[in-house]
């Protein structure tokens, strides 16, 4: 069998900043801040970190340079270090590439970053996402990161019975582990499924309380060997299974919507962690929109093909049922961070430091993401020593 | 018809040749897609080189029109001011007979959408220059 890197790399810092509307904050700013805090958390000096793997934000003026910004700014050297660009995916995939570097000696100390003052920085999310080009889709009015999902959506409730009905009882179990969550933008408002019904429709079938927030906030990631992080401040939080997975061709596949990219992204990982979905005792599926946790689910083996609208709409993912979802309150209500909070609060499950949001005794946590055009997928496995 | 404010197609002529070659066939009513003559592959969208084979030569393919609805979605958000004012417009997938998903819009009641309904071709004439592929229910 093949070597794997199965418990050889942990999470050993998590960082964070405030989070929501932060006037007068920029992309680089926030970086920082959730970089000093997650090397604070971890115990160790800024001098130790010598991987610099960042994620630029919406509003980062350096785009695909932005790692060179960030060192600069943070006056370090490293020996390993680029930048990526894949939204929502940015973060799992770029812990994926610290393990492997530290895995062949690469870097020791990396420190996965991600900042973006999408909230006050004047970025807008609706912009045609073929862009200005022959065959924009704005010619037929398609704008925005909504409707890819919404298309989905539609398809998912024709071929398979899924309601609105369903989605909103996800959004209210994931608004209300965010209200367990006193760092969530969406605290301390409390939604009902009536509410969301209710909420104007964005594009349908999408509401309102289907989609994410959009944010300012920065978080900040540190990863080391399994062996290092013996010696470390805080409980290791191994990677025990890890898998990606992207789609290109879209249009000339009929299943596109369905995301099957995501399956090979999660059955990696799965592999790789030799677990099954009995195993896994809480996760934190990338939540841009309330459909898309309906994928994960299926995609992951949870349940089968379509059959992920009544495990939703029975409130199997609340806090208490057989598995918890998003248990800070996701990018719909903790705080829109691009998937980067889900890696965040995974660790967080792993410490059991989740307080009244803790879900005993678990030892096994599925995060996943995913971004762009809804094409850049990637899952972690992360484990506690039980 | 000068007064169309919706967003239109740009068209550079020196890297958008084959666009170009699309819009000039649809302002004939035409809607066409590159045809490898390597292996007889449809690509779509439009692209540099066969997305199966790799192969360099096309030829451009008149579609049937013919077509079923995939999904489709209902913009509410105003999202862009011109279209904001049509709201709610419905922006469709549509399979076509030959095989690539089409994205367009149904001219029709939103009511007598379904998902897999048939559907046909049609030309939204919004310039003297520019016609836009649109689709109605199929007759």
């Amino acid at each position: 069998m093949a070597t794997t890197l199965k418990d050889k790399i942990a999470i050993v810092g998590i960082g964070k900043t405030p989070q929501g509307t932060i006037e007068g904050s920029t992309a680089l700013g926030l970086g920082i801040e959730a970089f000093k805090n997650a090397i604070e958390d971890a115990g160790l000096e800024k001098e130790q970190i010598d991987g610099i793997l960042t994620h630029p934000g919406t509003t980062s003026p350096e785009g695909a340079t932005h790692y060179l910004r960030f060192a600069q700014a943070v006056g370090l050297n490293p020996r390993y270090t680029h930048s990526l660009v894949m939204g929502g995916g940015s973060g799992g995939a770029l812990i994926q590439s610290a393990a492997m570097a530290i895995e062949h000696g690469l870097a020791d100390y990396v420190a996965c970053i991600f900042g973006d003052s999408a909230r006050t920085g004047g970025t807008k999310f609706g912009g045609s996402m073929a862009g200005g080009n022959a065959l924009s889709q704005g010619i037929w009015g398609m704008f925005g990161p909504h409707a890819n999902s919404a298309m989905g959506a539609r398809r998912h409730m024709a071929l398979y019975g899924t309601t609105s009905e369903q989605l909103g009882h996800l959004a209210v179990n994931i608004r209300n582990n965010a209200n367990l969550n006193p760092d969530a933008v969406m605290y301390d408002r409390k939604i009902t499924v009536e509410d969301h019904q209710n909420s104007r429709w964005i594009v349908e079938p999408l509401h309102l309380l289907d989609c994410c927030l959009i944010s300012d906030g920065g978080v900040c990631v540190i990863v080391t060997s399994a062996e290092r992080a013996k010696d470390l401040k805080q409980k290791p939080v191994y990677l025990s299974g890890m898998g990606q997975g992207y789609q290109a061709i879209s249009f000339e596949n009929d299943d596109w919507w369905y995301l099957e990219h995501q399956k090979s992204a999660l059955a990696d990982a799965f592999a790789m962690a030799e677990a099954t979905t009995d195993d896994i005792d809480v996760a934190q599926l990338y939540d841009n929109f309330t459909v898309s946790v309906l994928f994960w689910l299926e995609h992951a083996g949870f349940v089968g093909k379509g059959e992920a609208g009544p495990f939703v709409g029975e409130d199997r993912t609340a806090l208490g049922g057989e598995l918890p979802v998003n248990t800070a309150g996701g990018n719909l209500s903790e705080s829109y961070m691009e998937g980067w909070l889900h890696i965040y609060e995974g660790v967080v499950q792993m410490r059991g430091d989740g307080g009244p949001r803790q879900v005993e005794g678990a030892n096994l946590c599925l995060t996943t993401g995913r971004g762009m055009n809804l094409n850049c997928s990637n899952a972690l496995i992360m484990r506690n020593d039980g | 018809m000068a007064d169309y404010t919706k967003t239109l197609p740009t068209l550079d002529e020196r890297t958008d040749a084959e666009s170009l070659a699309f819009w000039a066939a649809a302002h004939d009513h035409k809607l066409v897609m590159q045809r490898c003559t390597a292996c007889n592959h449809i690509r779509w969208p439009i692209g540099p080189v066969c997305t199966q084979c790799l192969a360099t030569e096309f030829e451009w393919q008149q579609m049937s029109g013919k077509g079923e609805l995939h999904t489709w979605v209902n913009f509410y958000q105003g999202f862009h001011p011109e279209w904001a004012k049509e709201s709610p417009y419905n922006v469709a997938l549509v399979k076509l007979e030959e095989g690539p998903i089409f994205l367009s819009n149904v001219v029709a009641d939103d009511d007598d959408l379904a998902v897999g309904i048939a559907l046909e071709l049609v030309f939204d004439d919004v310039t003297d220059d520019v016609s836009i592929p649109k689709f109605k229910l199929a007759s």
